[in-house]
C-alpha cells in the first residue's frame, strides 16, 4: 500500500511537471491502428492454418475447441480477461516463415501464429498478436504488455533466470550461403576459420556462434561475427559478398532459400546444427513471465494438440515436420549457462 | 591626368542613330562576352557521367525496375507513407510549439525556467532518438497509470498508460519530444537574429507583451528560423523510419517488413522507399521556398522571384537578345 | 481631412533627481529637468553626455536608479508607497509609454508590416481603436507626414527620410502628450534631413510638448522654447537659445558649440 501511495504521487508529479501527459492526452483520439493491432480469429471452432503463406505453407482448416480441463488450469486473471495476448517479436522485417506478413501484404501470419491461434482456441481464449521489435518482445514479457511469446524463442536456462516456457518445437539452425558457394559446415566449427558470419543479436544462436569464435580464437583462428538491424540487410551482404554465411532458424533460411532460387540473389543451406549445442537437442517454447503460472496450461494444451493430430497437421501445412517434438514440456533442460 | 583625344571624340561625338554605319563607334557596340572553353568542357564531362549513371540505373537488372512499378502504389507500402506523414505532421507542430516554449524559457529572465530549457535540450541532444522511443515504448512498465491533476495533490483524471499510449501517440511523443529540443535552437536564433531595436520599438509603443512577440518579434525570427527548421524537419522526415521500434510500421517498415515475405525484392522495395523519401523531401523544399518568400516580404525591396517568373523572365531575356542582335 | 482625431492634449514632463550607472560608470548624475506642457526642449550635448539616456529614461526603457520621472503629476515606472519607490508592472509600464511617443535614431520600423499597418499597429494593439479607426487615423497621420501615397510600401522601400516621417507618425498614432527625439536626423543623408526637420517643426508649431536631442544647432535655435546643454550626466546650464546658443555662459558650452558650428 505504501509503494502503492507514493508511485502514485509520483507519478501525478510527473503529469504535471512534462509535457508528455499534455501530449499524450491531446493526441489519444487520433491514434490509429497498427499492423501489430488485434487480429480475431476465425468461426468459432475453426482454426485455419498456414493461410496467406506465399507458397511457404499448405492451407489446412483444423477443428479446435475448448478443452475445460485445461483452461481450468489457467491463472485467474488471464482466464476473467478472456484473451491471450501473443508477442511475435519480428519487426521490423518478418520472419518467414514463423511470423510474417502474408501474400495480402496486410495480414501477420506464420507458423508459430498459427500454432499460438490453435492453443489459444484449446484454452478458449481468444488470441490478440502483437507484432514488435525482438527486444521490446522480452520488455514486453516483463512489463505485462505481453502474455506469452510464440516467436522462436529457445528454452535456455539464462532465459529461465525471467521467463518460463513450454517447448513446442525442435530448434534447428542453419547456415545459409550464395549459391555458388561451395563452402560446407559439416558439423565441424573448425570449418568456420577464417569466415564471415552473420548472426542475430541476443539471440541463442549468437551465443553458440561466439563460443565457436572463442574456441577458434584458442587455436589462432579467427572467425569474424557481424551483425545487422534486420535480415534484409543483412541478405544485401550476403549477395555482395559482405559475409560468408549466415547462421539462423532453419525454417527461416529454407524459406529464403526457396524464395530466391529463380533470382540472381540464390542461395543455398550449407549444414545445419542443433541449437542447444553439440549434446543437447535445443527446443522452440512458448515464453511467459516466470511464476505467470503459464508454462503449465500451454504445455497441456500443446500437449493435447499432440495428442489429437493436429499438432502434426499444423508442422505438415508448414512443411516444418521434421522438427516435430514427442511432447511438450514445462522448463526443459536448455542451453546450459556456460556451455564448454 | 589627360584622356586620348581620339577615344574622347569617338566616345562624346558618337550619333546614336548611327548604327548602320560602316565602323561603328566604339560606344554603340555590343561588349562581347568572354569565351569560357574550360566552363563547357566541364558541362560536357558532367553530363556524359549523369548519362551514364541513369543509363546504368534504368538497364541493371540488379534493380528490377518491373517489381519497382509492381510495389510503387501498393497499398501496404500507401499505409506505411501515411504513417510517415501522419507522424511527421503531428510532431513537425507539436516540435515546433515545444520548441517555441523552450525558446522562450532559455531566453526569459528567470534563473530556473533558463536552466530547466537548457537542461531539457541538453538532454534530449544527447539521446539517441532509438532510446527515447524505447523508453516511452515501455512506459508502461515503469508507469502503469497517468494522471491529470494538482501536482502531488488529487488527481482529476487517470488514463491507463497502456490504453493511453497507442504506438502512434508513443511515436508521435517520442518525435516531438527530441524535435522539440532542436527546434528550441533554431528558434532561438530566429528571435535573436531579431535587431534589438524592434524590441525597444514595440516597448515603447507600449504594445502589449504578447502581441510584441506574436506580431513583431517572431514573425522577423520566422525568417531565419525556416530553413533551420525545414532542414529538421527533412531529418524529420527520415527519422520516422525508426517508429519500427515502437511497432509502428512507417514506409520504411512497412517495405522492410515485405522484403522478408519477398526476399527476391529486397532492392526494388529500397528503391521504392527512396524514391518516396524523395518526393516528400521536394515538397517540403516546394513548400519552404514559398514560405520563406512569404517572410521575406519587407527584408528584401523585391521578393525573390518564383521559379516560373524565373522562367519567364530567362525567355523574356532571350527574346530581347535576339531581338538585339537583330537589329545591331 | 478631420482634424480631431489628431487632437493632442500637451503634457508636462517633470525629470527629479535622475542618477543612472551603467556598472560603475556614472552616465545620470541628479538630473533635474522641467518640461511645461506644449514647450519644445532641445537637448545638446557631445557624446557620451548622457542626452539619449535621459531621454530613455523618460519612457522608463531605462530605469534610474536614484530619482523618478513624472509626466503630467504621474510617476513613470514606479508608484510611491509610504516613503519608498516601488516598480510598476511590466504591463502598466507599457501602458503609461502610449502617452509618451519615442522617435528613434534608426527609426526601428517594423520591417515585416506595410507602412499603414505600422502606424495603425499601437492603437490596435492596446485596444485605443478598433482596425478600422486605426486605419483611418493611420491615413491622416500619413498625410499629414506627407507619405499618403505609401500606405501599402514596406519600410525598406522609403528612402531614410520617409521612414523616419513614418515612425513620427507611428508615434503619433498613441497621441502622446509628449514625443521624444533621439536624434532624428544623425543616421540621414544630408540632403534628407530637412523633410524630417520640417515634420518636427510643423509638430512643434501645433504646440505638442517636444523634448529632441539633435545636433542641429541651427534646428534648434529656430524651434526650441529652451535648449539644455548636458556633459557628463549634468545639465551645464539651459535656458533660451538665444541665452544658450548666443551667450552661452559655460566654459564647456562655449567649447562644445564651437567644435559643432
Amino acid at each position: 500500500m505504501r509503494t502503492h501511495l507514493t508511485r502514485r504521487s509520483l507519478i501525478r508529479g510527473l503529469t504535471a511537471a512534462t509535457a508528455v501527459a499534455t501530449l499524450a492526452t491531446g493526441l489519444a483520439a487520433c491514434g490509429g491502428d497498427s499492423d501489430a493491432a488485434t487480429r480475431t480469429d476465425d468461426a468459432a471452432g475453426t482454426v485455419t492454418v498456414g493461410r496467406l503463406s506465399n507458397g511457404a505453407a499448405t492451407e489446412t482448416e483444423l477443428k479446435v475447441s475448448e478443452v475445460k480441463s485445461i483452461s481450468a488450469l489457467l491463472p485467474a486473471d488471464i482466464k476473467k480477461s478472456g484473451k491471450l495476448v501473443i508477442g511475435s517479436g519480428t519487426l521490423p522485417s518478418g520472419a518467414p516463415p514463423l511470423g510474417f506478413v502474408g501474400s495480402d501484404q496486410k495480414t501477420l501470419t506464420g507458423s508459430e501464429i498459427d500454432l499460438a491461434r490453435l492453443v489459444s482456441a484449446v484454452l478458449g481464449l481468444k488470441p490478440e498478436v502483437q507484432r514488435s521489435t525482438w527486444e521490446n518482445l522480452f520488455i514486453g514479457l516483463d512489463s505485462g504488455k505481453v502474455d506469452v511469446a510464440f516467436s522462436n524463442v529457445t528454452d535456455t536456462e539464462e532465459r529461465k533466470q525471467k521467463y518460463e516456457f513450454a517447448s513446442y518445437r525442435k530448434d534447428d539452425l542453419a547456415f545459409e550461403v550464395k549459391k555458388d558457394n561451395t563452402w560446407n559446415f559439416d558439423n565441424n566449427y573448425e570449418n568456420l576459420a577464417g569466415k564471415t558470419v552473420s548472426v542475430g543479436n541476443g539471440t541463442n544462436q549468437e551465443k553458440i556462434l561466439l563460443e565457436w569464435k572463442a574456441k577458434l580464437a584458442k587455436e589462432g583462428k579467427k572467425l569474424t561475427v557481424k551483425y545487422f538491424q534486420e535480415t534484409n540487410s543483412l541478405y544485401l551482404a550476403l549477395n555482395s559478398g559482405k559475409i560468408d554465411a549466415y547462421f539462423g532458424p532453419s525454417p527461416n533460411l529454407s524459406y529464403h532459400t526457396t524464395q530466391t532460387a529463380k533470382t540472381p540473389q540464390a542461395t543455398r543451406i550449407a549444414g545445419q546444427f542443433s541449437g542447444a549445442g553439440e549434446t543437447l537437442q535445443g527446443l522452440i517454447a512458448a515464453t511467459a513471465k516466470k511464476d505467470s503460472g503459464l508454462a503449465k496450461p500451454l504445455a497441456a494444451a500443446i500437449n493435447h494438440l499432440i495428442d489429437n493430430g493436429q499438432y502434426a497437421k499444423w508442422l505438415k501445412a508448414w512443411n516444418l515436420s521434421g522438427e516435430a517434438v514427442a511432447k511438450s514440456e514445462v522448463n526443459p533442460p536448455g542451453l546450459p549457462l556456460t556451455n564448454s | 591626368m589627360s584622356e586620348p583625344p581620339g577615344a574622347a571624340v569617338s566616345l562624346t561625338e558618337a550619333p546614336p542613330s548611327a548604327t548602320d554605319a560602316p565602323s561603328k563607334p566604339l560606344a554603340a557596340q555590343r561588349v562581347l562576352p568572354l569565351r569560357r572553353p574550360g566552363r563547357w568542357i566541364a558541362t560536357a564531362v558532367v553530363l556524359v557521367l549523369a548519362a551514364q549513371f541513369v543509363h546504368g540505373l534504368v538497364t541493371n537488372p540488379f534493380y528490377q525496375w518491373d517489381r519497382f512499378g509492381y510495389w510503387f502504389l501498393r497499398p501496404t507500402i500507401l499505409d506505411g507513407l501515411l504513417v510517415t506523414l501522419e507522424v511527421t505532421a503531428y510532431s513537425a507542430v507539436l516540435g515546433l510549439l515545444g520548441g517555441i516554449l523552450l525558446a522562450l524559457a532559455r531566453l526569459s529572465k528567470s534563473p530556473v525556467l533558463r536552466a530547466v530549457s537548457w537542461i531539457y535540450i541538453w538532454t534530449f541532444r544527447s539521446i539517441p532518438l532509438i532510446v527515447i522511443l524505447l523508453f516511452l515504448y515501455n512506459f508502461s512498465a515503469l508507469y502503469q497509470t497517468l494522471s491529470v491533476g494538482v501536482p502531488f495533490g488529487p488527481a482529476f483524471f487517470t488514463f491507463d498508460e497502456s490504453r493511453l499510449a497507442t504506438d502512434i501517440v508513443v511515436a508521435v511523443v517520442g518525435l516531438s519530444l527530441n524535435q522539440a529540443a532542436y527546434a528550441a535552437e533554431a528558434v532561438r536564433g530566429g528571435i535573436l537574429s531579431v535587431d534589438q531595436g524592434q524590441h525597444e520599438a514595440a516597448a515603447a509603443l507600449g504594445l502589449p507583451k504578447g502581441y510584441q512577440f506574436r506580431k513583431v518579434v517572431f514573425p522577423q525570427a520566422l525568417r531565419s528560423i525556416t530553413p533551420n527548421y525545414v532542414n529538421q524537419l527533412i531529418d524529420l522526415v527520415k527519422a520516422t523510419s525508426l517508429v519500427f521500434y515502437v511497432s509502428l510500421l512507417d514506409l520504411f517498415g512497412a517495405a522492410q517488413t515485405m522484403g522478408a515475405t519477398y526476399p527476391g525484392d529486397i532492392v526494388p522495395l529500397l528503391l521504392v522507399v527512396t524514391v518516396w523519401y524523395l518526393i516528400l523531401t521536394t515538397v517540403v523544399s516546394v513548400v519552404q521556398f514559398y514560405v520563406e518568400r512569404y517572410f521575406a516580404r519587407g527584408a528584401t525591396r523585391t521578393l525573390p522571384p518564383t521559379p516560373l517568373q524565373k522562367l519567364r523572365t530567362a525567355v523574356s531575356d532571350l527574346r530581347d537578345r535576339v531581338r538585339r542582335e537583330a537589329a545591331v | 481631412m478631420s482634424t480631431e482625431t489628431l487632437q493632442i492634449v500637451p503634457a508636462a514632463v517633470e525629470v527629479h533627481d535622475v542618477h543612472k550607472w551603467y556598472g560603475s560608470h556614472r552616465v545620470l548624475d541628479g538630473v533635474d529637468l522641467t518640461v511645461r506642457a506644449g514647450e519644445v526642449t532641445v537637448i545638446l550635448g557631445p557624446s557620451g553626455s548622457g542626452k539619449s539616456t535621459l531621454l530613455r529614461v523618460v519612457n522608463h526603457l531605462e530605469k534610474p536608479e536614484i530619482g523618478y520621472v513624472s509626466v503630467n503629476g504621474e510617476l513613470i515606472g514606479v508608484r510611491k508607497q509610504g516613503d519608498h519607490l516601488k516598480e510598476l508592472s511590466e504591463r502598466a509600464i507599457l501602458a503609461q509609454r502610449s502617452n509618451i511617443g519615442f522617435v528613434f535614431q534608426n527609426f526601428n520600423l517594423f520591417p515585416h508590416l506595410t507602412v499603414l499597418e505600422n502606424v495603425a499597429a499601437a492603437p490596435v494593439a492596446t485596444g485605443k481603436l478598433d482596425r478600422d479607426e486605426a486605419h483611418k487615423l493611420a491615413r491622416e497621420l500619413l498625410d499629414r507626414v506627407g507619405l499618403a501615397d505609401k500606405e501599402t510600401a514596406y519600410p525598406r522601400q522609403l528612402s531614410g527620410g520617409q521612414q523616419q516621417r513614418v515612425a513620427i507618425a507611428r508615434a503619433l498614432a498613441l497621441r502622446p502628450g509628449v514625443i521624444l527625439f533621439d536624434e532624428p536626423t544623425s543616421a540621414l543623408d544630408p540632403e534628407l534631413v530637412g523633410e524630417v526637420l520640417a515634420v518636427i517643426k510643423d509638430l512643434a508649431k501645433s504646440g505638442t510638448t517636444l523634448v529632441i536631442v539633435t545636433h542641429e544647432i541651427g534646428f534648434a535655435r529656430e524651434i526650441a522654447d529652451r535648449v539644455v546643454f548636458i556633459d557628463g550626466g549634468k545639465i551645464v546650464e539651459q535656458g533660451p537659445p538665444s541665452e544658450v546658443l548666443d551667450k552661452p555662459r559655460h566654459e564647456r558650452t562655449r567649447d562644445f558649440l564651437s567644435k559643432v558650428l
